[in-house]
């Protein structure tokens, strides 16, 4: 580099380092008064600049040993399907697609009972050190082992037991993650008819993509996703008329009758073939998803809203907040999982994603940057829920056991806890997004809908409030679906195959009774949680999004340890606290709040505690409220033992994959040498592909004159790459 | 960068992204590997490629 881009290059990181810096600190000072969210903004990205351009890079370099000499799996295995060398921006936007979803969305709307500078700075700082090395660490140790998944990773690193381990965290993740997200589409959902209507509509919408796909215009998914996300935007605003007529009865389902049907569709997509559902409402989802992310984002700059929520609340101290109970440490960290830390995209990370990317360098961008963009939309969504009005979002998010179900109950309970909003208002709030009441309506999407139709409408005007309000319910919906429907038949394969050890037939994806059987199984797992969290007097939300959290935290962990075990193995002993720091504080994190759960006296907090003194009262003959009668009873005794069984078998895992682990680094650090290595063998590359999203100069010069699209064209013309290597 | 230039990368992007210069790739990977030997329709291609998925789910996270 010359001295002169040197010097500039410094000027421009000093810029950043500096607007991060102030942001940071008008954020932490400005008390008492109400602050723009622009602050937010800027100190998120000035952040994630710093954080990108030096540890990203610290670790690529140092701690990983990245080597652009050395061929990806995507070049040395290159087939039709699976190992396909991909640009790293469209590998870029694949991966993004695949680890954001409703969870960046949802937990931060939670969170924010805390305020939103608890929330805010755990998205931020928890991204840059923990969330973002997991998904590059994984990313790249899979990529040295041909795309391996984290469970065979866990297996061949750890051993037979933290391997198995790994595998009961992966499936029972997935079993609590689809209930949770499923239970948040029926929270947003019921009594709603233009939602239901509209959600509904992606059914046939989605099927006719399919056939139109397969049968009429084969491969022209753009022209397909163009057609169906116009279909998708007439069937919103034909919601709005829904409503309004006689068909609204058809469509105004109770939270059960709505469990039911998500319970079956669930089935029906699992069992159809792809091409008629999943692959098309994939395409549709994912389209919706960016678009309204950088809808959002671009609204939010525009707008540039208020903050109206406390920086921090009484209840991140007194634990005793109405959307879910516990203290900040542990439960901000547990309940905003995605976003800061999520363990599931280890699962993407060492799934597709290696199998693709091109050059080792480029793990930097596709696994830290497109972490990074997921904590944006994280910071995104604490911005829409904490703009708006504080009385209304208790309104919205305590359980019906605490604000009732009408809007005077609602208004006292709200003064109750501190905040205030009249009867009046709240009525007034239903009414200018014609919604028959907005009390009790948890689980996060509604809350983030009014929020995101606050700064829409902030851009276009009131009279489009409704629309936006349900366009956001909407987008929210139909990907949480789209998670549904992949999520229980990824479910499905991973049964399919452990019970495939046992018994042969059962293993065969193309055997029918097995299919239907497994998919069944999965089905009736998260149907289970589903059910029991829709008619849970205490409010499943409320119980279940903490296990939720606990869940991802734990697959955290195992991600975590997996990569302090290689990077231990490597003889890279001393760069382990790269990994080794936030598996210590995502332990500390979980353990705590699965103690909590298990063990704490309050029944606000622990099950077991909670099951006691429903027990008790059933005894003595009592009905204590919010349960109104025996059953009631009896069902918050079955879903808090049940409930915290699993709190506490999540907490073993951890313990057990931790210790089996320690063990290997113990036997690594005593050894001499580095212990043999599982990686691939070295295969000198020959693709010339530039490491972040724009070339360097100097990577400009070794392409000479090529960007780096024109990377494969230059390959195949010039024929290397495309030839075994020479001897 | 012209606006003509700016909108074919845009074409570009959205092509690769959404998979549709797939078979491009495919039809000029076999002429060049594989000459003399039958290149698929189109319709052949995309269905095998939708089947293909069939056996392979891919994760979506929340």
């Amino acid at each position: 580099m010359g001295t002169r881009s040197r010097k500039r290059s410094i000027a421009i990181w000093t810029l950043v380092a500096i607007v991060g810096a102030v942001s940071w600190g008008v954020i932490a000072l400005v008390r008492g008064e109400q602050i723009s969210a622009a602050w937010l903004i800027a100190a998120a990205l000035g952040s994630y600049f710093i954080a990108y351009r030096f540890y990203a890079r610290f670790i690529a370099r140092k701690v990983l040993g990245v080597d652009d000499k050395r061929a990806t799996p995507a070049e040395r295995l290159e087939d039709d399907h699976d190992f396909q060398p991909t640009d790293r921006r469209v590998l870029f936007g694949h991966h993004f697609a695949a680890i954001a979803g409703a969870g960046p969305l949802v937990g931060p709307v939670l969170a924010a009972q805390m305020g939103y500078l608890p929330g805010t700075i755990w998205i931020i700082v928890g991204v840059i050190f923990a969330g973002a090395v997991q998904d590059m660490v994984i990313l790249f140790f899979s990529m040295r082992r041909n795309g391996k998944s984290l469970g065979q990773m866990a297996r061949d690193e750890i051993g037979p037991v933290g391997g198995a381990a790994a595998l009961i965290a992966v499936f029972s993740i997935m079993i609590i993650l689809l209930a949770v997200l499923a239970l948040v589409v029926v929270n947003a959902l019921a009594e709603s008819p233009w939602g239901t209507f509209s959600l509904a509509m992606t059914i046939p919408i989605a099927v006719f993509m399919g056939f139109y796909l397969r049968m009429i215009r084969p491969g022209r998914v753009m022209e397909t996703t163009a057609i169906g996300v116009t279909l998708l935007l007439l069937a919103i605003v034909a919601g709005g008329f829904v409503q309004d007529s006689s068909l609204a009865d058809t469509f105004t389902l109770s939270p059960e009758a709505l469990t039911f049907c998500l319970i079956g569709y669930g089935f029906l997509a699992s069992v159809l073939p792809v091409w008629m559902l999943l692959t098309p409402r994939d395409y549709l989802s994912t389209f919706m998803k960016i678009g309204t992310i950088v809808l959002l984002a671009v609204g939010i700059v525009v707008t540039l809203p208020v903050m109206q929520n406390e920086a921090v609340t009484p209840f991140a101290s007194n634990g005793e907040g109405p959307v879910f109970a516990g203290s900040l440490f542990p439960f901000v960290f547990i309940i905003i999982a995605c976003g800061a830390l999520s363990g599931f995209h280890s699962l993407i990370a060492s799934g597709t994603t290696p199998k693709m990317i091109e050059k080792e360098s480029q793990v930097r961008f596709i696994g830290y940057g497109a972490m990074l963009m997921e904590s944006f939309v994280a910071v995104m969504a604490i911005i829409a829920a904490s703009i708006i009005d504080p009385g209304l979002y208790y309104a919205m998010n305590a359980p019906a056991a605490v604000v009732g179900d009408s809007v005077q109950s609602a208004s006292a309970a709200v003064n109750d806890l501190g905040f205030a909003i009249s009867p009046g208002e709240l009525q007034s709030a239903a009414t200018a997004v014609e919604e028959e009441t907005l009390v009790a309506r948890t689980g996060g999407a509604p809350t983030l809908a009014i929020g995101m139709s606050e700064i829409f409408s902030g851009a276009t005007g009131n009279s489009l409030k409704a629309f936006w309000y349900h366009f956001a319910i909407m987008f929210e919906a139909l990907f949480i679906l789209t998670t549904v429907d992949a999520g229980t038949r990824v479910g499905r394969f991973m049964l399919q195959d452990t019970l495939g050890n046992v018994w042969k037939p059962i293993g065969r994806v193309g055997w029918k009774p097995g299919l239907y059987a497994t998919s069944a199984i999965v089905v009736a797992a998260w149907g289970y949680f589903l059910y029991t969290g829709v008619t849970n007097p205490l409010g499943g939300i409320n119980q279940l999004f903490p296990l939720f959290g606990i869940a991802n935290q734990l697959l955290a962990a195992v991600a975590l340890t997996v990569g302090t075990t290689l990077l231990i193995k490597a003889g890279k002993l001393k760069w382990a606290w790269v990994t080794g720091v936030p598996l210590a504080w995502d332990a500390a994190v979980t353990l705590t709040a699965s103690y909590q759960k298990v063990f704490s006296n309050d029944p606000m907090i622990g099950f077991f505690a909670q099951r006691d003194r429903f027990r008790d009262a059933l005894a003595a003959g009592e009905v204590l409220p919010p349960a109104t009668n025996v059953d009631d009873m009896n069902a918050v005794v079955t879903n808090s033992t049940v409930d915290g069984v699993l709190a506490a078998l999540f907490a073993v895992l951890i313990i057990v994959v931790i210790l089996d682990a320690s063990r290997i680094w113990f036997k690594a650090i005593r050894a001499r040498e580095p212990l043999p290595s599982t990686e691939a063998e070295y295969v000198p590359s020959r693709i010339r592909a530039p490491s972040g999203l724009f070339a360097t100069a100097e990577e400009r010069a070794v392409l000479a004159g090529g960007d780096g699209r024109f990377m494969r064209d230059e390959r195949e013309v010039t024929g290397i790459g495309s030839q075994p290597p020479g001897p | 960068m012209t606006l003509r230039q700016a909108l074919s990368g845009v074409r570009w992007y959205l092509r690769e992204v959404s998979g549709e210069s797939g078979y491009d790739r495919y039809v000029a990977h076999m002429r060049r590997d594989h000459p003399g030997q039958p290149v698929m329709s189109r319709r052949e291609y995309e269905r095998r490629r939708q089947d293909a998925r069939e056996d392979n789910p891919r994760a979506r996270c929340c």
